[in-house]
């Protein structure tokens, strides 16, 4: 009895991790492009698109329900990293009354309201806040809190952000929310761009074999579910996990040694632990020193700066692989 | 008991080293194993061999005795057959000792199975004082249902403890709560055996005590025995053993529960026989249930804990009727 009231609540703490790992710093150079982009929508008079009308914007979310908004909304809080620096780069960061925890990114992000957590969220405190537009992550560890929004009568917007995929969508429907679909297109083509750029580059015959390492205890991978394993296939690579569905797979070490990946992919203080590690020596590549340092902070989420995290993994991949490009 | 019965509770745990060692993702034949045990052969192999798969026998091995002889401890002196430290809530105390110690930085080796036995002392101590202001310590079912009251509450305190950790954190802390002896390392496994075998060593040398308290605590006052002090010792002992394993892998449950009834079932009856088969049998259980862990699931790996309790539950229910 003990026991099963003991794993139910260990089920539903799991239940509630994002998918996101590691907080994501802002980084300046690609967001002023992608800002410079919206202002230009924005000084050229873009007109704007979608399914907007003068009576009212609707939006089929992730969940099946149906958003209507009279007018494009003016106070969001947005409950997912991904969609925060969406809005900043949408040039409508202004519009934001909250966000959680996580969102970090950009650094202006931090002056709006922290809210704390987007998966399970803080119900009162978010209404509080006095939103017309809620963003919310699509996780079925959100479903209670969509329902106590809708109740409340706030429209609600509930979307994945787990794929590359998912970014345009996300864009276009927030586009519509904000009333610019114009500046979401421009955004959305922007990345999808800086991708088809790296991705456009053909490598040999080499295709380089990497494992992810996400987290040490227990050592969690990723798999095909996962928006880094396509990125990892984009800068030229392949996973030796990506036969697993789910996007965060728990693995055995043995089975790390087992897969023999040419490379370990690990954020800077995992790669100096795995280093020292008397049990990762096991995995070749780390006996090899075949660990690259993937700064965490821009290839974390699959956001607007994604073309900017496939740029970073290929150069890494091709610095270790002696592959030189003009 | 008899030799003939010794060698075969041996053979027992050499069965399950040996498939600790053979089995695992990358095929390695039991000659190489063996070769790789010295340090011949392929670093490769070696370094399966020694850092992944022989660590992990050795910390299941830690973890299966000491979790055994705590069982045997309790069951003997409080005359119950459903006492073990998990159900008893030792262990959530011990959990709540050492996710303190890791909140205030303390991680070393050295240090957490101090503080796990810190709360895994304060548990017993909170167990005994429930279940005597309900006057059921004579009763088998209110004792376990004062276990699982503090083992409740532990659980409450290490998820207040976790609030607020970042995401990581308590996802690795709920996986270590689940048990495992994935993360198995030479230093930390130094650290244990001596804390374990001092434990060992010491509640084997009060066995004599745990013996006459089997028989009632009046008969055993009427034979010497201080009651109160050889309990109290006693107690602290399992606590002290239950907790070393908690640092060590988490929590796995019911391996204390199962252990001493087998050795029992074995024709085992004085308390210094029953804590040895005990930890012999209990290092073969879990050595073996970690391979189960390890390997039906593969390239994943099942929760230490969830595998011994899919054996353990079933077996609490036939003996919860037995007792009843």
């Amino acid at each position: 009895m003990a026991t099963d009231a003991r794993s139910a609540c260990i089920r539903r703490v799991l239940g509630s991790f994002p998918d996101w790992s590691e907080p994501v710093v802002f980084s300046p150079p690609v967001f002023r492009v992608v800002i410079a982009a919206a202002l230009v929508a924005a000084a050229c008079g873009v007109p704007v698109g979608g399914r907007t009308s003068a009576a009212t914007i609707e939006i089929v979310d992730d969940f099946g329900d149906t958003l209507r908004l009279a007018q494009p909304a003016e106070r969001i809080v947005s409950l997912n990293p991904v969609i925060t620096e969406a809005l900043f780069a949408l040039g409508a960061g202004a519009r934001l009354v909250g966000r959680t925890h996580w969102d970090t990114s950009p650094v202006a992000a931090l002056a709006v309201p922290d809210l704390g957590d987007g998966m399970q969220p803080n119900v009162e405190a978010v209404l509080a806040a006095r939103p017309e537009l809620i963003v919310l992550y699509a996780s079925n560890a959100n479903r209670a809190a969509a329902t106590a929004f809708h109740r409340a009568g706030v429209p609600t917007l509930t979307m994945h952000t787990n794929r590359i995929g998912d970014l345009p969508r996300a864009l276009h429907r927030l586009g519509l929310a904000i009333g610019d679909t114009a500046t979401a297109r421009r955004v959305a083509d922007s990345v999808t761009r800086s991708l088809d750029a790296v991705r456009g580059r053909p490598r040999g015959a080499v295709r380089p074999t990497v494992f992810w390492h996400a987290w040490d205890a227990p050592v969690i991978t990723i798999g095909a579910g996962s928006y880094l394993n396509e990125l990892v296939d984009i800068a030229g690579a392949r996973n030796v996990f990506g036969d697993l569905s789910q996007p965060s797979p728990q693995v055995t070490l043995e089975s790390v040694a087992r897969r023999n990946p040419d490379f370990i992919l690990a954020g800077p203080v995992t790669a100096r632990r795995l280093r020292a590690d008397a049990r990762w020596q096991a995995v070749p590549a780390v006996r090899k020193h075949q660990v690259l340092v993937i700064d965490t902070s821009i290839v974390g989420r699959p956001g607007v700066r994604m073309g900017e995290a496939a740029r970073f993994l290929r150069a890494a991949l091709d610095s270790a692989t002696g592959v030189r490009r003009p | 008991m008899s030799v003939s019965r010794w060698l075969l509770l041996a053979v027992a745990l050499v069965a399950a080293c040996a498939a600790g060692l053979a089995l695992g993702p990358v095929p390695i034949v039991l000659g190489d194993v063996m070769r790789a045990l010295i340090g011949a052969g392929e670093p490769q192999t070696i370094a399966i061999v020694r850092d992944l798969r022989l660590s992990r026998v050795v910390l299941a091995m830690i973890t299966g005795a000491g979790l055994g002889m705590s069982g045997a401890a309790l069951q003997g002196t409080l005359r119950n057959a459903l006492a073990e430290p998990y159900l008893l809530g030792v262990s959530g105390g011990a959990a709540v000792g050492a996710v303190l110690a890791v909140v205030a930085g303390l991680t070393a080796a050295l240090a957490l199975p101090v503080a796990a036995f810190a709360g895994a002392a304060c548990a017993v101590l909170l167990v005994l004082l429930v279940a005597r202001a309900a006057r059921g310590r004579a009763d088998p079912r209110i004792l376990l249902m004062a276990g699982v009251v503090v083992g409740a509450f532990a659980n409450a305190a290490i998820m207040v403890l976790l609030a607020g950790a970042a995401e990581g954190t308590v996802r690795s802390a709920l996986w270590w709560m689940m048990g495992s002896v994935a993360g198995a390392d030479w230093v930390t496994i130094r650290w244990l055996t001596l804390y374990a075998l001092g434990g060992g060593v010491a509640l084997v040398a009060v066995a004599r005590d745990i013996d006459l308290l089997a028989l009632g605590e009046d008969a055993a006052a009427g034979l010497g025995v201080h009651v109160a002090a050889a309990t109290r010792r006693i107690f602290l002992l399992a606590a002290l053993l239950a907790a070393v394993t908690v640092a060590g892998a988490g929590l796995v449950g019911f391996v204390g529960l199962i252990v001493p009834a087998l050795a029992r079932a074995l024709g085992v009856r004085r308390a210094r026989e029953v804590l040895l088969a005990s930890a012999v049998l209990g290092a073969a259980l879990v050595v073996g249930a970690d391979v189960v862990a390890r390997t039906v699931r593969a390239p994943a790996e099942l929760p230490l804990g969830a595998v011994t309790a899919l054996i353990g539950v079933p077996f609490f229910l036939v003996r919860l009727r037995r007792v009843s």
